[in-house]
């Protein structure tokens, strides 16, 4: 549990400082007091924990998270853990307290800081995960939060929108591989870990790391090729290194956590976590030690050229990574010790760095190193945590930094292969370069003549206190390697080992010797050297080219897009229709099945469904050939009518009905329709198809041979699935049965309302949706449109009111008026009786909503808009999709408190005891009642809304627009 | 026999609404639109297990009368709600681009790509 609290505590204290409230009420200071108070709490309660992992090595706590997939919230601490832990919370607490002075303004340093915390629960998750999976999220929440800040000042800078693309790019690109990876891992540990039950999926961290043979695997070359595609993205190693100076656009505390001590470590920490199940083969080993090297080198060669501060150490801090690579790369595991305590004082003199980068940007408006000089006499705290870290970068004796640079040089000499030579010049050469760069950094920044036209504003004295702390740690550690680091790594570190501070004067240490001298060789001789280095190939240079190709072939893919609508769906059913006859699906289906039917009686019923599906059919034709849009309306209205006395026919009368009232209620929404449409523009694509000279010409055969080839397949394949339906064997026959079992008469209104009612509340939210979204379009769609302003009427429209529909003042005559009083009230009542009876007969929640819907409607048609508006108050039809849904889901919710089911049937009338009494007049009081009257009230209010959107007048559209022009001021 | 029809009719108006669809005319397309939905319905229907003499209501079972099939009839009821969901939908569609561009042909919509 304890974990699980330690890992959410960041993410609680990111939604914390995201709240209005917290901003408002909490100074700048107090935010920043609480957020390094709680990493600095965290940090001392991972120090706490420390005798727990003494005593058990490996503490692991799991939460259940998706039990039926084996997946867990599972922590796994151990010394690994908790040494990262302790880097992530320790430098976590100077970072954050770092950056409450790094901001000038509170409102930027909240939002920074939201992300900031998000981004430490992220990292905490990461390395006391006991799950792969886990660990993955985690791994790709790393991803997306440093993506945020790293373009936290994209809304100003191009440079950090492009450096945050990159990250993002680079990372995640490489965790689609590690995902991959990790997947492949998970199966073959399963394969391993249980192998009679083959197939099983293990991403426990505890059992993968106990396995033995995972190394012997036959799909270990690819896994561990993925994982490593994935920490070398991470990691920042060549040739993925680019994105890692990219991201120095970043804020310097972003900085300072991510790019130094923290995300690119977490490449390095999976790297290390996995070794003891991974290092037995050589592939493992090589890639580590080679990309390593390489990454080691040519970061150190990259450094010393920067001229920017930050990308100086950004790439130093590539050069570092690559040399834990390598050291992780040892066989057996040799380098793991000096991996650990390189991480430990990289982590403390790079952190404190890259403050006094921020600090001297704060202070200085700049942090181009040809810039700057002379600061020691301005900045002279800066200075001495400048020196002290800086000494440690280059490994002067007795600071951390020489610590780890005399194990590190102490594995690989005692790495022997062939190639031993090699690696030691490589170490030795970027050793003396990371002696350089450190020189540089005091000495081009601090020491010499400060230039003229550099001001210094002196910065808050607490912006010095976290990298002076870092200073003084990296002093004091070597000093307390027995009571402080050497317990830590003995918990990590599998073998028996000795870490002095110092050997005596063995080899090792004269080569650190000369490093140093060698590095302040180079400085004197810097400039001449340093601009004869050039690159003829970067790898930014070779990340843009690639985006260009991707570029390059979106907009070639672009040209496919004509913009006219019509012919994507031409593409699209004409490929169809292409594979259909190509492929042979036809005869594939159709062998051994008859076509033509064999028997060619009749019943005098199926003679009438013959008859009704021709009518539907001959209608369907008229739609095509009639050129008027409202007879073609009409026509279709027919082809609804037919389908439902076909339904009526089929014994499904309530089918039936709901069709017969829908197709009507669509009939009218589109003669409604028609009406708001300009004749004019419905008469010319009336002339343009018809009367053209070329009506028949290639577009129409074009479609016409589309339709017959998508016309013929669904003909053929429902006529096999037709010949092949089950008989009798489906769970209709159940259905039918239990119908009883909920008080329903009609087996349908039962599958409707109970047995899958949850289907018919999705479907209620659907129509819903749909609704809102006529509103929504119709509503905010019309404001801007072309037509209808005052002066824009086009000439001729007169000649052309042959197709006009009425209007509806003309529709408005006594009778109209009378049948549309009387006519609501008896839709009302109808809609009532067909709630509560239901379950007895035809008529459901659909139907009684539909039938108020279009009794309203006709008010709509016959009063017109606003008369209808006025007449009827109480018809709100937003007021309804809302109460509708709230009964639906409340009568859904309802029976969970009986402790049954979601959407669990509920007997209220015997609850209540006048089951007897109701059910005299034939009623049920059930959940599936209160669920119909639901259904009814949401899809009247869905039609409701429909309709108005539909026959909102557009002379009031006009109107509007005057009034959203005024409205929106921007 | 009464298969191959509904097979039939059902390819007929499936097509038939294709070639609404495909044609240039938005409001013709719509309705072909909700032809293509009837087709569907239909195929429902025709798909059930078994057909009867009587609707399926309790009664009829009781009385031992083979009853359609209800749960077809079930999948149709939702089925047409939510097409007519997405009629209308098409519609408002429809009427926004008569207004914006002032035509209901779609070869003169043609500013969608931007």
């Amino acid at each position: 549990m304890s974990l699980a609290i330690i890992t959410a505590a960041p993410f609680c204290l990111a939604l914390l400082l995201a709240l209005p409230q917290t901003r408002a009420q909490l100074s700048k200071s107090a935010q920043t007091l609480l957020s390094a108070g709680l990493m600095a709490a965290l940090f001392a309660w991972l120090v706490g924990s420390f005798p727990m992992v003494q005593a058990e090595r490996v503490v692991i706590q799991q939460l259940d998270w998706v039990p039926a997939l084996g997946i867990s919230l599972s922590f796994y601490l151990d010394g690994l853990s908790l040494l990262f832990g302790l880097i992530i919370t320790g430098i976590g607490a100077l970072i954050f307290f770092f950056a409450g002075y790094y901001f000038d303004d509170a409102a930027e340093y909240n939002r920074f800081m939201v992300w900031l915390a998000g981004f430490a629960g992220a990292m905490l998750a990461l390395v006391l995960s006991g799950n792969l999976l886990m660990l993955f999220i985690a791994w790709e929440l790393t991803s997306v939060t440093s993506f945020l800040l790293i373009g936290f000042k994209g809304r100003k800078e191009s440079a950090a929108r492009e450096g945050a693309f990159k990250a993002l790019f680079v990372t995640s690109g490489g965790a689609l591989a590690l995902i991959i990876g990790l997947v492949m891992l998970g199966a073959a540990a399963g394969q391993i870990a249980s192998p009679e039950a083959s197939g099983g999926f293990v991403a426990d961290l505890d059992v993968i790391l106990q396995l033995d043979t995972l190394h012997e695997h036959a799909w270990f070359p690819l896994f561990a090729i993925l994982i490593l595609l994935g920490c070398f993205t991470k990691s920042a190693q060549f040739p993925f290194h680019f994105w890692l100076p990219g991201a120095m656009s970043a804020p310097t505390p972003a900085s300072a956590y991510l790019h130094s001590a923290t995300m690119v470590k977490a490449g390095i920490y999976l790297v290390a976590r996995l070794s003891p199940a991974m290092y037995k083969n050589a592939l493992w080993t090589d890639s580590l030690l080679s990309i390593g090297l390489l990454t080691m080198l040519v970061g150190a060669v990259f450094a010393v050229k920067q001229s920017d501060l930050k990308g100086l150490l950004a790439y130093a801090t590539v050069s570092k990574l690559g040399a834990i690579m390598a050291l992780l790369g040892l066989p057996g595991q040799a380098g793991i010790k000096a991996a650990l305590v390189g991480i430990i004082a990289h982590a403390l003199y790079k952190s404190a760095l890259f403050m006094v980068a921020g600090t001297i940007d704060h202070a200085a408006h700049t942090r181009q190193i040809s810039r700057l000089g002379g600061l020691r006499a301005e900045l002279p705290a800066l200075f001495w945590v400048t020196v002290v870290s800086a000494l440690s970068m280059a490994g002067l004796p007795f600071f951390m930094g020489f610590v780890a640079k005399e194990t590190l040089l102490d594995a690989m000499l005692h790495y022997s292969a062939p190639s031993t030579g090699l690696v030691m010049l490589a170490t030795l050469l970027s050793a003396a370069l990371a002696a350089l760069a450190a020189y540089m950094l005091i000495g081009d920044v601090f020491m010499g003549r400060r230039p003229q036209d550099l001001r210094i504003h002196k910065p808050p004295a607490p912006i010095y206190y976290g990298p002076a702390l870092l200073a003084v740690c990296s002093l004091a550690m070597g000093f307390l390697l027995d009571s402080l680091v050497i317990p830590l790594l003995r918990l990590a570190v599998p073998k028996s080992f000795s870490l002095p501070l110092f050997a005596g004067f063995n080899e090792v240490f004269w080569m650190s010797a000369g490093v140093l001298a060698a590095g302040a060789l180079l400085y004197r001789v810097r400039k001449p050297l340093i601009r004869r280095i050039t690159f003829p190939l970067s790898g930014d240079s070779l990340f843009r080219e690639f985006i260009a190709y991707i570029d390059w072939a979106g907009s070639a893919l672009l040209n496919f897009q004509s913009g006219y609508v019509r012919y994507y769906l031409v593409w699209i059913l004409g490929s169809v229709s292409l594979m259909l006859v190509v492929s042979g699906i036809f005869s594939t289906v159709t062998a051994g099945q008859t076509l033509l039917p064999q028997d060619l009686s009749v019943t005098a019923t199926d003679l009438a469904k013959i008859f009704m599906l021709l009518l539907a059919i001959v209608a369907a034709v008229l739609t095509v050939v009639l050129r008027e849009h409202v007879k073609a309306a009409i026509a279709y209205g027919v082809i609804g009518y037919a389908i439902g006395v076909i339904f009526l026919i089929n014994h499904a009368p309530d089918v039936a009905l709901v069709q017969l009232l829908v197709e009507t209620m669509a009939t009218v929404l589109v003669i409604i329709m028609l009406g708001q449409i300009r004749p004019a523009a419905r008469l010319k694509v009336i002339h343009n198809l018809w009367d053209g000279r070329h009506s028949y010409n290639f577009g129409f055969l074009r479609d016409l041979g589309i339709s017959i080839v998508i016309g013929l397949a669904v003909f053929v394949f429902s006529l096999i699935a037709l010949q092949n339906r089950p008989e009798r064997r489906s769970i209709s026959e159940w259905h039918l049965e239990n119908a009883a079992l909920v008080d329903s008469e009609d087996a349908v209104g039962a599958i409707v309302a109970d047995f899958r009612g949850t289907d018919t509340l999705l479907e209620i939210a659907v129509f819903t949706t749909a609704a809102l979204g006529v509103l929504t379009l119709l509503a905010r769609g019309r404001i801007g449109s072309k037509q209808f302003m005052p002066g824009k009427a086009p000439a001729g429209l007169n000649g052309e009111a042959n197709e006009n529909i009425q209007d509806a003042t003309s529709l408005s005559t006594p009778f109209t008026r009378l049948v549309a009083h009387f006519v609501l009230p008896v839709a009302i009542l109808i809609g009532i009786a067909q709630i509560f009876y239901g379950s007895s007969g035809p008529g459901d929640g659909f139907t009684a909503g539909v039938t108020i819907g279009l009794a309203v409607s006709l008010w709509y048609v016959v009063l017109g808009y606003d008369e209808a508006r006025r007449q009827l108050p109480w018809f709100r039809p937003e007021h309804f999709v809302r109460l509708g849904l709230v009964i639906g889901i409340v009568n859904a919710l309802f029976p969970l408190l009986l402790g049954q089911g979601f959407m669990g049937h509920v007997q209220f009338d015997k609850a209540l005891g006048i089951y007897d009494l109701v059910s005299s007049f034939g009623l049920h009081i059930t959940s599936a009642l209160v669920f119909e009257l639901a259904i009814a009230i949401t899809v009247m209010g869905g039609l409701g809304i429909i309709i108005e959107a539909i026959a909102y007048p557009l002379s009031r559209v006009a109107a509007d627009e005057g009034l959203s022009t005024v409205g929106s001021g921007e | 026999m009464i298969e191959f029809m509904f097979a039939l009719a059902i390819g007929i108006l499936f097509g038939i609404g294709v070639f609404q669809l495909l044609r240039r005319d938005l409001i013709k397309a719509a309705i072909g639109f909700a032809i293509l939905f009837s087709a569907i319905n239909l195929f429902f229907l025709a798909a059930g297990a078994f057909e009867g003499e009587a609707p399926p209501y309790l009664s009829n079972v009781l009385a031992g009368r083979p009853t359609s099939d209800p749960l077809v009839q079930a999948l149709i009821l939702t089925a047409i709600v939510v097409s007519f969901g997405s009629f209308s939908l098409v519609l408002g569609i429809v009427n926004i681009i008569s207004q914006r561009y002032d035509t209901v042909d779609s070869n003169d919509v043609t500013q969608l790509k931007h």
